[in-house]
């Protein structure tokens, strides 16, 4: 039996899959670097996925979509961020209440917009250009698995080499980390935490939106509560990357792959979809354990 | 500089009451913007709850299930535990009293109901109570994995729901209904307010006694405000770990199991949604203070019982009422907002 034909498909989708982790998983390194857990991760996709198929369906763009998508997901964002540093709110809370805020506020609109709380179907809206490179693409195993992916995709991964430059080759990078884990030797050197931290969370909405928006315009329609956990696996994700672009870019791969294979398994072992909803959260939980359990062991 | 209890206690009133106000006016600005008729909307938002018995008791009734799981929370809060994952546990222990109140349907009530009872604080009380035992052994971060079993256990409640139990005549997703002997007595009729709320307003006193007044209250607050100190003063730190995640699942179990006993007598699929959350909020506004979980818990049944009114009298739909509860998140720890209460109290 040739295992390829059925572990292709499997790892390719799991590229696709994995993202809006990816994404997700970036944004909050950067407020985690600067000391903030940032919870409202889910809410920032939800809000990124509604406006930016909304957007592109009124516009007509996909590229005007995700770019006021982005704009909207950063201005809640912001104002996640502000009412956290400026008004000095419990950033646990705010972040609960930014995801609140983002079920509430997207379920309102689209109520007063399009008159339902369903989903929302948008036909003609362009599909996401897919890159296609016939020279590559003919490269055993690799090349399948690794080309004929949406745009967003490679996009990602270019965020994650970014980010890397970022957080570790530029002053911005190194004041950022500053900020996590030593405020007050950038408080006395004249620099304000609070920007840092600011940047950081104005990022997250910034590659949140960008999630968002990999989940609607991929499917040309927004489901109610469409980002369904993957904020908070991402979170997870960062922890289990080690809080490094390249260990997310692994940790996310991961991901992908057990949803890629649960979904696989769905087709032949008849397992109920509810089952296939919870493995991600079973998975991530044990995987959480797991972590503790080799750190708590290694401090001993 | 003289500290005294009263003013204290007037600058979380009045921050509470700027946060309020804050949250309104963004519900009176999205009422203007999106109903075509602002007047009528407002008018069932905001009186709607009182226009009859029916609407009046059924809020006081949605207020039992906010007041447990706020209870629940406010243990966890106090020993600095975090317990996202009140969803789950409310939806378990509704499950868990719906399995007994079905598997012994002939059972007298005097039994039958402590039994599902006990069920149902059970269930959510092991939930908790895992991620407990995680931070417990291994420091696994509560917050996080509290959230993601509740969040599996939602999917799998879900399937047990519309599979073992899915009543098969009823063409909604919920299961039969439970013998008669299980619902509790309804108090305040044509409404669905039943007695549970008398024994559920003690249970706060009692809260209240037991974390102000008791040595192990005491020490599970200490361990909440400084567990550096705790562990120096000899406590078992680690204990106040696993204790107030156990306590905060049950209260949560207990939620589900008096929802389905008192207002539904059956188990429906997604009943539970929101009143985690609600805990949250409803424990966040009373400062954690048991007593003040009941007026907490009560002003948000109306929050939810006003966007009800509105949506079926008016034109606006009901998740209206999240926006307002976000707004009042996002402020009620705003210490800015205390502060700047302070400093007109200083001036004036």
């Amino acid at each position: 039996m040739n295992n390829g034909e059925f572990s292709i498909p499997i790892i390719h989708n799991s590229i696709s899959i994995m993202t809006p982790f990816l994404l997700a998983g970036i944004g909050g390194l950067m407020t985690e670097l600067a000391g903030m857990l940032n919870i409202a991760l889910e809410g920032l996709i939800l809000i990124g996925a509604f406006f930016s198929v909304v957007f592109a369906a009124s516009t007509g763009s996909l590229f005007l979509g995700i770019l006021l998508g982005i704009l909207m997901t950063m201005f809640f964002a912001y104002i996640f961020g502000a009412i956290t540093l400026y008004l000095k709110a419990n950033v646990f809370i705010t972040g609960l209440a930014t995801n609140l805020l983002a079920g509430g506020f997207t379920t309102v609109l689209a109520f007063y917009l399009f008159g339902t709380k369903g989903v929302l179907l948008f036909e003609g809206l362009p599909a996401l250009p897919i890159l296609r490179i016939p020279a590559l693409h003919g490269i055993p195993v690799i090349g399948d698995i690794l080309f004929g992916h949406n745009i967003l995709v490679y996009l990602g991964w270019l965020i994650v080499v970014l980010a890397w430059v970022l957080i570790y080759k530029t002053p911005f990078g190194y004041r950022l980390r500053g900020t996590g884990s030593n405020p007050d030797a950038l408080a006395a050197a004249g620099l304000k935490p609070r920007n840092y931290q600011m940047a950081g969370i104005l990022i997250s909405g910034f590659t949140c939106g960008l999630a968002g928006a990999v989940l609607t315009l991929n499917l040309g329609a927004y489901v109610p509560n469409i980002s369904s956990g993957r904020g908070w696996i991402a979170l997870v994700v960062i922890y289990l990357g080690g809080k490094t672009p390249f260990g997310i870019l692994g940790a996310a791969f991961v991901f992908g792959l057990a949803e890629s294979l649960s979904n696989y398994a769905q087709g032949f072992l008849n397992i109920p979809a509810d089952f296939i909803l919870a493995f991600p959260y079973i998975i991530t939980v044990t995987a959480m354990v797991i972590m503790s359990i080799v750190k708590y062991k290694a401090a001993k | 500089m003289k500290i005294n209890r009263t003013s204290t206690t007037f600058v979380s009133l009045a921050g509470l009451g700027i946060t309020l106000l804050i949250a309104f006016i963004t519900m009176f600005i999205m009422i203007l913007i999106m109903s075509d008729t602002p007047k009528d909307t407002m008018y069932y938002f905001l009186a709607g709850p009182f226009t009859n018995k029916y609407y009046f008791g059924n809020m006081l009734n949605a207020a039992i299930p906010l007041m447990l799981t706020g209870l629940g929370i406010s243990f966890a809060f106090r020993a600095s535990m975090f317990n996202l994952g009140g969803e789950g546990q409310v939806y378990i222990g509704g499950l868990a009293a719906a399995s007994v109140c079905l598997a012994l349907p002939d059972l007298t009530g005097i039994i039958g109901i402590p039994l599902s009872l006990a069920a149902a604080i059970s269930a959510g009380a092991a939930v908790a109570g895992l991620s407990g035992y995680f931070k417990f052994k291994w420091r696994t971060d509560e917050l996080i994995s509290s959230f993601l079993i509740s969040n599996a256990l939602i999917f799998i409640v879900d399937n047990i729901i519309t599979g073992v139990l899915q009543d098969p005549e009823s063409s909604l997703l919920t299961s039969h209904k439970i013998a008669e002997q299980y619902w509790f007595l309804k108090i305040f009729p044509p409404s669905n307010l039943d007695i549970s709320i008398v024994f559920i307003v003690l249970l706060a006193f009692l809260a209240y006694f037991y974390l102000f007044k008791t040595h192990q209250g005491y020490e599970m607050r200490i361990c909440g405000l400084n567990s550096e100190f705790a562990r120096y003063g000899g406590l078992d730190v680690r204990k106040y770990f696993l204790l107030p995640m156990v306590l905060s699942g049950g209260f949560h179990g207990l939620a589900g199991g008096v929802t389905v006993m008192g207002t539904q007598h059956m188990l429906f699929k997604g009943f539970s949604g929101g009143m985690g959350w609600n805990g949250i909020a409803v424990a966040l506004i009373a400062k954690n203070n048991p007593i003040g979980v009941i007026p907490a818990a009560l002003f948000f049944a109306y929050l939810e019982a006003g966007a009800k009114s509105a949506m079926i009298n008016a034109d606006i739909t009901i998740e209206i009422a999240s926006v307002v509860q976000a707004v009042v998140f996002y402020l009620i720890t705003a210490q800015a907002i205390y502060s700047f209460v302070q400093r007109r109290r200083r001036t004036a």
